[in-house]
């Protein structure tokens, strides 16, 4: 059962299309990657799905509820992780969970418990009478989290909650989404890192210039570049010769130099494994490293849009 | 509901912050007492000398000393002068003038023969006055003698035109005193510095309480827990009035603070009527946040609505003349144009007990600004709104 259903949905800022035409629904339960590069309208959709934003036309429907017609009834349904840290910095961790979650109705020992609970859940319950000022990075995006979710909301919006923060801090907040999702919550996570969306999500819309280019598990996403193998060749000596002679070749689709590797696109690696290695060979490129990887989330939107995702 | 909650949460807030508190209440207390013990002599009105009594030679040229004239008699027996003129019954002329010349004496005052005869009967009356030598004396002994002239010369008037009669009629009644001491400003309480520069300071820092309202509005946009917010089942409306509310209680703690302790530390005297009192600060918090909130919709940024705000309330407490009494000139004149004017001119005068009918045209005035901002912000709310 669908528990949200974007429909057409249409923003423009100053006449330029932002979020063009967008449809994807999310089903109770699941964890929902919103997947794409900054500007691709991932932020935008996520506003409009919270209602703070009006979408031009189009409609967004949470729990049944339309966002136009009932924002405040659909506000009470979800909890919203902001991109940016949201927080008072001079009132202590538990201030903070306690003032949102007295705006979201909670009131009296339910309040209490919920916001020991929010704390607990994120690893902040010791911390609960310190300031944030106090906190490093991760504790804040952590107590970003708590603030959200201590009202157990149908649908947790987490607009890219691991930017700039250090691994510990990544994977905990990694386990604390698939948590609150085995928990009940379904999840929309919006990121731009691919392994992040790849290791939590269920189902994956990838989104660019407004538009949502593909849409559905992993597995259905791989498929659609299945017919395509990627070879890394780590190698010193790589020129521009080197590189334009592989591009010429005619059983490989792309070349991509990254440092000091050359990444190419091709149909089959097998067949034209042998004349990779001669072109090397003939440039004096001295190859350290040869990986054959499948295909991933990054390849379908090089394949799909020319560009990588950090483009 | 969520209304309340926002406003105990942003009153708590705002009371932790330390800069804020130092600022906001210790800050002007330090600025009354500095202000007020430093520049005493530049306001208010000095305290007035005590008069001492001036000793006078009476000198009845007719024989019979001064009880030789009944009139005068009961002049100088009256409550009211008798603090004023000690009467010093004298031989002669030459006696007083000598007396005078040593000092014995600071005032002479000659009665010829027959003079109460003169006075009933309407017809031309001399008294002679001789100086002393001290100015001061010379002044008080004379403004005395000019009110019994002054008398004397109305009860004659009504002797040549309705007949000697009519001296019984023009006879002030019995227990009610012809001359009332009076006080100046209707209290007779002249306003001190500590009084001026907290009514001023006060006034200052309430006008304050706009940079608070910007600081408090901003500080959500910056910290995008306004984003947050929004995102939650609260009306943008709530959220505002909230805000607003937390700012306004926090403005009124300070109000009274200020007005309580420079009552309790430095003796300031802020007048007999606390109630009108609260009410005109309640119109100053009113007006400063609504012109605070009008600065703070229409900036882009904090920096810019602070530094206007910061400018406009040096500029008013300047032009209202809140930094020290301005004279007449066109400054004086453009200070009726700011908010500190009518609520300081107001002060000052509840200071001093001054009548209802004083007070009511400054009440007038501020109630007329707060609603005319109020009205503005309504106007500017729907038009700009809130938003992170």
């Amino acid at each position: 059962m669908a528990l949200a259903v974007l429909s057409d949905v249409v923003k423009r800022y100053d006449g330029k299309l932002i979020v063009d035409h967008v449809n994807f629904n999310i089903q109770e339960g699941e964890i929902f990657g919103l997947l794409g590069p900054n500007g691709a309208g991932k932020s935008t959709t996520i506003s409009m799905i919270c209602g703070l934003l009006q979408a031009d036309s189009g409609d967004i429907i949470i729990d049944g509820l339309s966002v136009r017609e009932r924002p405040l009834e659909v506000k009470k349904r979800i909890g919203l992780v902001p991109q940016e840290l949201a927080l008072y910095e001079n009132m202590t961790a538990s201030d903070n969970v306690s003032f949102f979650g007295r705006l979201y109705g909670l009131r009296g020992q339910l309040l209490k418990e919920r916001t020991w609970e929010a704390l607990e859940f994120t690893g902040l319950s010791d911390r609960a009478k310190d300031k944030p000022s106090t906190f490093s990075g991760g504790m804040k995006r952590r107590l970003n989290i708590a603030c959200a979710i201590m009202h157990r909301p149908r649908l947790i919006i987490m607009d890219e909650p691991t930017v700039g923060i250090d691994p510990q801090s990544r994977n905990h907040i990694l386990e604390s989404v698939k948590a609150l999702n085995k928990m009940g919550s379904s999840v929309i996570y919006t990121s731009h890192y691919m392994e992040e969306v790849a290791a939590i999500c269920d189902r994956v819309a990838i989104m660019d210039q407004g538009h949502i280019i593909a849409c559905g598990t992993e597995n259905e996403l791989r498929e659609r570049v299945a017919h395509e193998e990627k070879i890394v060749v780590k190698a010193a000596g790589i020129t521009p010769a080197l590189v334009n002679e592989l591009g010429q070749h005619p059983r490989i689709n792309r070349v991509e130099a990254v440092q000091d590797a050359i990444e190419l696109y091709l149909p089959s690696s097998q067949s034209a494994l042998q004349d990779i290695l001669f072109i090397f060979s003939k440039h004096e490129g001295v190859i350290a490293s040869l990986n054959i990887e499948e295909p991933d989330l990054e390849t379908l939107f090089l394949s799909l849009t020319g560009r990588t995702l950090r483009d | 509901m969520n209304i309340w909650i926002i406003m105990g949460f942003e009153l708590r807030r705002q009371l932790r912050s330390r800069t804020l508190l130092l600022n906001m209440f210790l800050l002007p207390l330090v600025l009354i007492f500095l202000l007020g013990a430093s520049l005493s002599g530049v306001v208010g009105v000095q305290g007035a000398d005590e008069i001492k009594p001036v000793r006078v030679a009476i000198v009845n040229s007719g024989g019979g000393g001064a009880e030789a004239s009944a009139i005068l008699t009961a002049f100088l027996e009256s409550a009211e002068v008798k603090g004023l003129i000690i009467p010093v019954k004298t031989e002669s002329r030459e006696a007083a003038e000598s007396g005078l010349r040593t000092s014995k004496y600071a005032y002479g005052v000659i009665v010829p023969p027959g003079f109460d005869q003169e006075v009933q009967s309407g017809k031309k009356a001399n008294l002679e006055f001789i100086l002393g030598r001290s100015h001061d004396d010379n002044r008080v002994a004379g403004t005395a003698f000019d009110n019994l002239l002054m008398e004397l010369n109305y009860k004659q008037a009504a002797a040549v035109t309705l007949g000697p009669q009519a001296l019984t009629a023009t006879t002030a009644p019995a227990g009610k005193p012809g001359v009332v001491l009076g006080d100046l400003n209707n209290g007779g309480k002249t306003y001190s510095a500590a009084q001026f520069y907290a009514a001023s300071m006060l006034l200052m820092f309430l006008m304050y309480s706009g940079l608070t309202v910007t600081a408090s509005l901003f500080n959500d946009k910056e910290n995008h827990t306004l984003f947050r917010i929004h995102s939650m089942p609260v009306k943008d409306s709530h959220l505002f009035i909230g805000k607003m509310l937390g700012v306004g209680l926090v403005s009124i703690l300070q109000c009274l603070t200020i007005i309580l302790l420079s009552d309790w530390l430095f003796g300031v005297y802020w007048g007999n009527r606390p109630g009108l009192l609260l009410l005109f600060c309640l119109l100053m918090i009113a007006a400063s946040m609504t012109l605070g909130v009008l600065i703070c919709l229409f900036s882009r940024t904090s920096a810019t609505a602070t530094n206007i705000i910061s400018v406009l309330t040096i500029v008013m407490t300047f032009v209202s003349g809140g930094m020290a009494p301005l004279p007449d000139s066109w400054v004086n004149s453009a200070g009726a144009f700011t908010l500190n004017h009518w609520v300081q001119q107001a002060v000052i005068r509840m200071m001093l007990h001054s009548g209802l009918e004083q007070l009511l045209p400054n009440l007038w005035v501020m109630c007329f600004i707060s609603v005319a901002l109020f009205a503005a912000v309504i106007v500017s709310y729907r038009k700009v709104g809130y938003r992170g």
